[in-house]
């Protein structure tokens, strides 16, 4: 964003609704003239430098509701549209038990972005350079949507049809996110390639796997910045589901997920390094999940908690 | 767009201010009630030289919106010193860390990274020196190098433990 220039934000209504239907109703009569605003911290500047052009803005601020982190009862964990990364970063369970979704917020370098930006904006903003969307995608993450039809549970990869756009329809919000319970032999890991911490990424990856009886029986790649979209890499996916994880099979799976990326060229790398580092930065997560998999597995009902990866932290 | 009459808690006090929606938090702090300690560099978000604390959370004051922080207890360097009880012209401990060491050049980045620094060492009183690292982690300085804001921090938490008797 750094190309950006400040200058004073353009006029526009400003709207503090109390409750989700209010925010839709106020969204859908307004159309492409309305934004929300979460923590501001991507609306603002790109209003700031005329990139996004709204005369409505609607902040969500004072809905009630949104601001939650709660354990569910079947053992994942739960958080609203207005919840900051920062409490994410800081609750104990999440770190403990989601500790690639943990790694993904933690390297955010700016403590204020964090204190100011919810992990839902960073999901809207629909930028396929996203740390946050991988990770959650991962965990097989759900978006909770509510809107003028009622409510409805997007999984994640799906809430992004297309570069810079989120599967929500005219008058619709996000309320929050689900992220269902860790399974017996679940490992993940998060892994990016930043020109500088501070950087957006050139590459962003998060693998997991559910390794039982020595095979693995499902796995996630989810992969930023190498495609219009966040995307999971589905092909490298089903070539480790039902195998076992060798060194030569997480070769090929990581083969098959840099030929499932489309990069371009910018300003922070070639598509063909892009390309090169994926396969890279997927095989060393795969090895890393699959470890912390067998960890789980081994430690699974001690008083240690359900996941391996705190305990190999 | 309407203007309104708000009330902002500046550093412990009650100010009424014209706003429109349009007002960001530093445009507020600086041009409508003179307080120029916090400083816009980018005014995206990236440097954090406009961090003021609102409800003790740092805040990129360049894209905030003043209106959303009516009602708020909103903290700007200016009254860092008398919030724990400073006499006009005295300094707070993280203010005289930062003299103390050096860790002051041209002094632009310098209001958000005491703020900041303020925001880490509420939260965490004892941090290691990674842990202050990571926390100035959004606040860029082209001067110092980093390493004696650093030790400032450091030095500050010191007495700030002291002082409270921990
Ligand atoms: C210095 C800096 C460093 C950063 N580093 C990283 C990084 O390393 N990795 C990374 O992934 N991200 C990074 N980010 C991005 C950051 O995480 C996001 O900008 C932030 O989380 C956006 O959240 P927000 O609440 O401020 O959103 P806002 O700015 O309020 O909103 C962003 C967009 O989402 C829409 N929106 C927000 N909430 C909702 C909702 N509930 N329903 C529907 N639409 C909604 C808004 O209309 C807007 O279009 C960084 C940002 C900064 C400033
Ligand atoms: S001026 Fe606000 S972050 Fe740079
Ligand atoms: S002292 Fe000059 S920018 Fe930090």
């Amino acid at each position: 964003m750094s190309h950006m220039s400040a200058s004073k934000l353009p006029p526009f209504e400003y709207y503090e609704p109390a409750t989700v239907e209010q925010a839709s109703k106020l969204l859908d009569n307004h159309g492409d003239e309305a934004r929300v605003l979460a923590g501001g911290i991507d609306l603002i500047p790109r209003m700031r430098a005329g990139t996004v052009k709204v005369t409505q803005v609607v902040s969500l601020q004072r809905v009630n509701g949104l601001d939650y982190m709660r354990r569910s009862t079947a053992g994942g964990i739960d958080f609203g549209a207005m919840t900051t990364l920062h409490a994410l970063e800081r609750w104990e369970d999440l770190r403990v038990g989601f500790g690639a979704l943990y790694d993904a917020i933690h390297q955010i370098t700016s403590v204020q972005a964090k204190c100011m930006g919810t992990a839902v904006g960073n999901l809207c903003v629909a930028t396929p350079a996203s740390d946050v969307a991988p990770a959650l995608a991962a965990y097989d993450a759900g978006i909770l949507v509510a809107g003028p039809k009622g409510e409805r549970r997007v999984p994640l990869p799906e809430f992004y049809p297309a570069y810079g756009c989120t599967a929500l329809g005219p008058g619709e919000i996000v309320t929050g996110v689900e992220v269902p319970a860790i399974p017996k032999g679940h490992g993940a890991a998060f892994l990016n390639l930043v020109r500088t911490h501070a950087d957006i990424a050139k590459v962003t990856v998060t693998a997991a796997v559910v390794i039982a009886d020595g095979l693995c029986k499902q796995a996630r790649i989810a992969l930023g910045a190498v495609a219009p979209t966040m995307f999971s890499a589905e092909m490298a996916e089903a070539l480790l589901e039902g195998e076992e994880m060798t060194h030569e099979l997480i070769r090929a799976a990581a083969a098959a997920a840099a030929r499932e990326t489309r990069p371009i060229d910018d300003l922070r790398s070639t598509a063909e390094y892009r390309r090169a580092t994926t396969e890279v930065l997927v095989a060393r997560a795969l090895h890393k999940a699959a470890g912390r998999a067998r960890v789980s597995a081994a430690n699974w009902g001690a008083d240690r908690g359900p996941s391996g990866e705190g305990v190999t932290r | 767009m309407k203007k309104q009459v708000l009330t902002f808690k500046v550093n412990g006090l009650s100010h009424d201010a014209i706003v429109t929606p349009n007002m960001t938090l530093s445009e507020l702090l600086r041009e409508e009630l003179g307080l120029t300690g916090a400083k816009e560099s980018c005014g995206v978000g990236e440097c954090g030289a406009c961090t003021v604390l609102v409800e003790g959370k740092p805040v990129l004051s360049c894209s905030a919106l003043a209106i959303a922080a009516r009602d708020k207890e909103i903290l700007t360097i200016e009254g860092l010193a008398a919030s724990v009880g400073k006499k006009p012209g005295e300094l707070h401990p993280i203010q005289q860390a930062f003299v103390d060491y050096g860790a002051i050049q041209c002094g632009f980045c310098s209001p958000g990274m005491i703020l900041m620094a303020k925001a880490l060492l509420d939260e965490n009183p004892g941090p290691t020196r990674e842990e202050v690292q990571e926390g100035l982690g959004g606040n860029l300085c082209r001067c110092t190098g980093y390493v004696k804001i650093v030790d400032a921090v450091l030095a500050a938490a010191d007495v700030l433990r002291k002082e409270a008797g921990t």
